[in-house]
This record gives C-alpha cells, structure tokens and sequence, in this order.
C-alpha cells in the first residue's frame, strides 16, 4: 500500500518576521523598562554624584573652590591613584585627599610616608576613626560628632581669625600633639586641626566636615576664607579623589592566584572559555523537538492475584489460604474417584470413594481434605505438600 | 542558526597562538574576528532550509513487527549545493528501542536545483496510527563551521496492522472446516446440514439416503447429498473496556483477543459465513457490517488497528441492545471478554438472557498463564500463598464459566497463544452439530 503526497509549503519554522511578531511585545516592554530605570537613576542620582570633585558643578561638587584658586594663581590637578598622588607630594603643592576614609591601611602608610618626606602641606578631609589614626599619628576622632554645623575659630591660627565663623562642625578631634594648632572647637575638641610637619615647610591640615568645600556652602560664614587659605599656601594643589579602581588597592602584599599566574595561561584560559562556549552552543542545538506520544496503560492481568497473595501473607490468612487449596484439590480430585464436582465438597460423598480407591484411612484423608486450618506457616507448607501427595496418587492408582 | 564543533574545535585550537604569543585583548581579537567572519561567511552560503520542497511517498500500512519504508523527497530549488543533516522524526514507537536515532536521522547532498531521496525504515512496536511528526533540517556551510536549521510539516500516517500471529493455524482448520463442508459429501441428514445435491447410487451409500422421487425421474438410483448450512451470521463482539487492558505476558488482552477475532474471522468467511465486528466498552469504538467474504478481513484487520482499551467498566446492557440491532437474524454472537467474576456476575449474566433467546452465545476469554504458574508454586510461606490467591482465582473463573454454560453458553478459556485455534475449534463445532 503506498501512496504520494503532494507538495506544499511544508515549512514550520518561525520566518524572522514572525519572530519579530511574537517577541514585539516582550522586547518593547524591556526597551520602556530599560529607558524608565534610565531615567530614574538619572534625576535620582543628583545628590551624591561629583561629591568633592573639583570637576563637578553639583551643590556636593567643588568646582567653586577650583575656579577661586585658579583665579588666585593656584593650580588644580585631579588624581585618582596612590601612584600618582605620592609623586605629586613636593614643597610647593598642597595635597588635598578628598575621603581619606576610602583608603585602605596599607595605602594609608605609604601616603604618610610619602607626605611626612614631602616638606609641602596635606589637608585631610573628614577622616573618621579608619584613617586619622595612621594618617596623622596623635590625633583620634572623637566619636561624638558636633551639634552645631557653624562654629567660632577661638584660636591664633592666622587663618582661622581672617576667617572668622565657618562651617566646620562636623568630627572633632582628640590632639595630644603638643605643638598643634587647634581651632573651630566645640565642647573643648576642635574641628581644625594644623599640626606642623617633622622637617622643613611641611604640614598636615585635618577639618573635621567637607562642607567649606562645597559649591553650595563656599559663600556662607567664612568657608570661601578659610578654603582658599588652607588651599592656597603652595601654588600647586593636587586634589586626591580615593577610588576603588586604584591597583594599590589590591597591593595588599598577599598576591592573588591570578597574580601569580603567567598571562599566557590567562588570556588562553579566556580563548579556551570561547571555545567552551561555541561548544555549548552547538551542543545545545538539538536536531528538532521531541516528540510525544500516548502510552497504551500497562497494567499485568494478574496484578490482582498477586496482590491477594500478599494480603493472605500479611494478614496470616492460613484458614483461608488453605482452605482455597484444599478446596482445588478437591475438585480436581473429584472426577477421578468417580464423584460429580457438584459432590466434591460434601466429605460424605468424596471420602469414601477416595478411600475407596486408594484403600486408605478415611479419618488421615478427612483431616487432610477437611480438616482444621494449619497452625502456623510450616504446617501451611506442609500440608499443600501432602494434598499435591495425595493428589499423584490418585491419578497414579 | 548554531555553530558546529568545527567551529569550537577551532576556537579551542585559537588558545596555543593566544597563549603563546598575544596574551592579550589583540590575541583574542585576532584569534576570533576571523573565526567569527568565516562563521558569518558560512551561514550566508549554507543553503536555505526553509525554502525547501519536501514531499512525501511510500508505505500507508503495515503489520507489527513488520518494516514500513516512507520516502522523502527533498527538492532544493535554490543555486547552492545543500549539504545538510535530516531528521525524520516519528513517535518513539514507530522503531525499535534504542534504534530511533540511527533511523531517523540522514545525511543528504542536494546539488542546486536538483532532487533527492532519503528513506525511513520505521519498524512499529504497536498496534495502531503513527504520524509523521516534524523534519528537521540542518544546511552546513561549505567551510562546515555554521549551520543553519528549519522544521517542515509533511503529513504522513502508517497504519500498523494486528500481526495476526494466529494466522498459522488457517490451513489446518480450513482442512478441518472441508471435512464438515460438503466438498466431502455427507450422506447422513441432520441438523445443521442443508441439501446439497443429487448423485448417482454407490453401493455402501446408506440406503435411507435415496432419493426415490429423483430416481423415478431418472434411470439410475440417486441419493441426496447433504452439507452443513452456509450463510450463517457471525457477530464479533470485542470488549474493550477496562478488563481489556490487563496485560497477560507483554500484550494486551484486547490484542490476543484480536488475533482470535481475526482467526475466526477469516475461517468463517471462507466458511461461507457472513462476519460483523463490533468493539464496544461505553459506546461503539468500531464497527464492520455487511462485507462480502473477501472483503471481511482487510476491513476487520483496518478498523482493530487504531483500537484501544479503555479504562472504563463495560456497559453491557448497551453492549446487548446494540449486539441485537447489529445482528437481526439468527446469529452467533462470538463475545471476547473477560471472565473475571464481578463484571459477568453484574453486568453481563442479568442481559444475557436477551442475547441467548434469538443467538447463539460464545464467550471466549483469555486466562493468564502467569496464574496457573502461580497455582504450582511450592516450597516457601510466600509461594504457597501466592498458590492459595491463583487457585482461589481459577476456581471464581471456573465457577463464573459454570453460570455461564448454565444459561447455553459456550464458552472458551484458554492462554493467549491458544485462544485463537481454540475459539475456531469451538465454531467448527458448533457448525458440525448445526447450532449456528
């Protein structure tokens, strides 16, 4: 029986445009949901974006600042590295370190060093208890930050008198420096701390709050005062913004596995990673779907026999058990001693006819076709023994 | 759209001059560019697989355990070479298990413009409808790095026919069914036996069977010659409820029960007997009335082929009312069922009064050989017990064949390998003494 189809566009695949209909929806909802976040993030991230960074026009920024010293005839430089804020450190510059709370320790030490050496001057702004210890040794944070934001010099400190009234609340300090100016105090711990380097010109500038750096704060109080004249004393101004991306970071000494291996194992490593992946990709291209089928039901006929056989075993059901047995071998006993199967179960008709045939006792063979249930297992087995006994001799006699 | 392991083979092989030489971004990117460029390359020179003509020829039907070949024909009209893997894809059991990979899937090479063959051996494990599922096809690129893939739909549908194993014992009972049938003429008259014809006065020939108004007629002595009744109507009736599905051996009992059908089926046709099918559980599942002798087979074996059990309770006062409007005249009504105790007790011995007034009955039911080796285990606590539930069961089928015979059934119990000459014993009986 064969026969011939005949030939149509027999295609199943999706055509791309098809693609594109079914995924429309999907791919526009990800675009709106991409460009909203988008946007979020942009008007959301006004507050904390630029913060210090002399490049940055925000309120948080400190462009302000840059453009009086530029005006002032001071230089600004941004630095982002260690590296290069350690070289910057001469007499004549001014090595402000924006958030000396990002830097690690060791990073911490190899800034000391190299501004201890320098002869130049370095501010600190806001270092909190993570840095001040190893940045500038005798001076610790107090834990208490100040009440008010605005607060009175009360010191010598040229500066601080010209100044006058500036935002410096913020952390104060504990000094045990004998020879360190200390101004703008509250409570006895001053905001400002100038302390005098060990050789040379050199000196460390610690204030305790950012905010005579900002844009929007430089023209209240004294702060655009005292900014430009702690800023101001050496004609270059390095403006240190710690980052994250800085490889001394990681120069923690202890090398990782990475370090320690050769880039030729890396960069293959990464080829080998290609290759892994076209693999995947060609071993996940199956050659088609699988295809389902309706499965016929599988059940055993005799299911339900075995299953009766294992309730009789649970429930010790020996009565009945034997009695179905002894029952069979009635029957089949029945025809072959002349008695009609109607009559087997009736020991008055088939014993004597058995005994008859077989010239036995009655009483053994009424025990044995009809007799009591058998006491335990054994005699269960034992007895289905001498009924199949039973039932060789009679069709052997 | 997939690479191949060419292509990943090539980019593992990209490591040595990555590693070795460039260990850097250039090294990857030198390494890579290329291989992806002449991925591009070959996608664009694979030959398009969508645009493909395929059509289908080949086998509709076959019997179990028997192959079935289906062609397809693969037309590539566009002007680049196909080199292309293809997979025929059938349901699992149109092969045999673990071989459906290897038979499903081929390599082909279609020049531009031109046509080729490719053709599925399928070997079905069972009975019934296989539909051809999706062809997938993989076009290569000339360089062997990219490929490109498509699904066609091209209908196809194999019959797989009951083997009809039974089959083997055709020739011994039509022997048998010639020696009842009047090409061995018999003298005697009886019932069951119509008139068959006149001829010419042997001696030995009994002499009751003369014809002395024929031989008035004629110058020798004639007898009549008798032969047993023709025409007679035969009504299968195959359950396929629930009790149907049990499986004794690895079948079905619907199965074994079809091979006996179809035994039976085919010596009553060439018997001269008019045959009819029914398959029933809740409603008809399949129906066969009024065939010529020659055509009964092919049309019985088409319509058994989709069937299958279902796990409902036959209804058998439906069966009844419409066994009886299937088979107006006299008949023999050949039930396959079951003898299991609750579903005859309830369900088939309060109507068969209704079948046994007009028909004859024949229940034929297919006993589990499984059962009978339980009934002789002996030996440990668990093997008698297992003795004890088969002889507790033997003896309820016995007693329900006994109801059974007690309201002129006969009825016919055997294992499934035996069932099928045994039914055809039990008609050729029946059909000796007349009683159809």
């Amino acid at each position: 029986m064969t026969a011939e189809a005949t030939p149509s566009h027999t295609s199943a695949s999706p055509t791309a445009r098809q693609l594109w209909g079914h995924a429309r929806g999907v791919v526009i909802a990800f675009v709106i949901l991409l460009t909203a976040a988008v946007v979020i993030a942009v008007v959301r991230s006004g507050a904390e974006h630029g913060r210090l960074d002399p490049r940055s026009a925000d309120g948080n920024g400190s462009r302000a600042i840059e453009q009086l010293l530029d005006d002032n005839g001071v230089s600004t430089r941004v630095v982002t590295t260690l590296d290069e804020a350690t070289a910057a450190a001469a007499p004549d510059t001014t090595l402000l370190i924006a958030v000396p709370d990002l830097l690690n320790e060791p990073q911490q030490r190899r800034l000391r060093t190299a501004t201890t050496a320098s002869g130049g001057r370095t501010v600190l702004v806001a270092p909190g208890a993570p840095s001040v210890g190893t940045l500038v040794p005798g001076v610790t944070a107090d834990p208490a930050p100040s009440f008010d934001s605005a607060l009175a010099p009360r010191c010598d400190l040229p500066a601080a008198r010209r100044a006058g009234t500036a935002d410096l609340g913020g952390i104060r300090y504990q000094v045990t420096v004998r020879d360190a100016d200390t101004c703008y105090p509250e409570s006895g711990l001053p905001g400002l701390v100038l302390l005098p380097g060990a050789e040379g010109d050199g000196d460390t500038v610690v204030i305790g709050a950012p905010d005579i750096l900002y844009n929007d704060r430089l023209d209240e109080q004294g702060n655009a005062s005292l900014a430009l004249q702690l800023l101001g004393s050496r004609p270059h101004l390095v403006w240190y913004l710690p980052s994250l991306a800085d490889d001394s970071v990681r120069d923690t000494g202890d090398r990782s596995f990475f370090d320690l291996l050769p880039s030729g194992w890396l960069w293959g490593g990464l080829q080998l990673f290609v290759a892994a992946l076209i693999a995947a990709l060609w071993r996940a291209r199956r050659l088609g779907p699988l295809v389902p089928e309706k499965l016929p039901v599988a059940i055993r006929a005799s299911e339900t026999v075995e299953g009766r056989a294992r309730l009789y075993r649970k429930a010790d059901a020996r009565d009945r058990a034997a009695a179905a047995l002894r029952s069979t071998t009635r029957t089949r006993l029945a025809p072959l001693v002349g008695v009609p199967v109607s009559r087997a179960h009736a020991p008055e008709a088939l014993i004597p006819a058995l005994s008859a045939h077989l010239h036995g006792d009655g009483r053994t063979l009424h025990t044995l076709l009809f007799g009591p249930p058998p006491g335990d297992d054994k005699a269960l087995i034992a007895l289905t023994d001498r009924l199949d006994a039973l039932e060789r001799e009679v069709r052997r006699s | 759209m997939a690479p191949t392991g060419r292509a990943a083979l090539l980019a593992a092989l990209g490591t040595l001059p990555v590693g070795i030489w460039e260990p850097s971004w250039t090294g990857i990117l030198a390494v890579n560019a290329p291989l992806a460029l002449a991925c591009a390359c070959d996608y664009t020179l694979a030959a398009p697989v969508r645009r493909l003509g395929l059509t289908r020829s080949g086998d509709t039907s076959t019997r179990l355990g028997e192959t079935a070949e289906v062609t397809l024909t693969v037309t590539n009209p566009s002007r680049r070479p196909l080199r292309a893997r293809l997979r025929d894809a059938w349901p699992p059991s149109s092969w045999l298990p673990g071989s459906e990979v290897a038979a499903s899937r081929h390599r082909l090479a279609v020049p531009a413009g031109e046509r080729r063959r490719v053709t599925t051996l399928l070997r079905p494990t069972r009975r019934g409808d296989r539909q051809a599922d999706r062809v997938t096809i993989r076009s290569y690129g000339p360089l062997g790095l990219f490929t490109r893939q498509a699904g066609h739909r091209v209908p196809w549908t194999v019959r797989v026919l009951p083997p009809f194993t039974s089959r083997k014992h055709l020739p011994s009972k039509l022997a048998r069914l010639r020696e009842l049938d009047g090409r061995t003429s018999v003298l005697t008259r009886g019932e069951g036996t119509e008139f068959d014809s006149l001829r010419e006065y042997i001696p030995g020939d009994d002499t009751r069977s003369i014809d002395w108004r024929a031989t008035a007629r004629q110058s020798a002595v004639a007898v009549r010659t008798w032969r047993p009744e023709r025409d007679r109507h035969i009504l299968l009736v195959l359950d396929t409820g629930r009790t149907s599905a049990g499986r004794v051996g690895d079948i079905p009992r619907l199965d074994a029960s079809m091979d006996a059908a179809l035994l039976l089926a085919a010596l009553a046709s060439r018997a001269g007997d008019r045959v009819d099918l029914m398959a029933y559980d809740r409603r008809v599942r399949a129906l066969v009335q009024g065939r010529s002798a020659g055509d009964v087979l092919p049309s019985v074996v088409n319509v058994m082929a989709p069937l299958e059990p279902e796990l409902v309770e036959t209804d058998f006062r439906g069966l009844t009312a419409t066994a009886l409007r299937t088979a107006p005249r006299r008949s023999l009504i050949v039930l396959l069922t079951s003898l299991d105790a609750a579903p005859v007790e309830e369900g088939l011995l309060p109507v068969l009064s209704r079948l046994t007034q007009r028909h004859t009955v024949l229940v034929a039911s297919v006993s589990d050989p499984h059962i009978a080796r339980m009934a002789t285990a002996r030996g440990t606590t668990d093997a008698v017990y297992e003795a004890a539930a088969a002889a507790q069961a033997q003896s309820e089928r016995h007693r329900t064949a006994g109801q059974l015979r007690r309201h002129g059934v006969t009825v016919v119990d055997a294992p499934p390998e035996e069932l099928a000459p045994a039914l055809a014993d039990a008609y050729l009986a029946l059909k000796a003494a007349g009683r159809l």
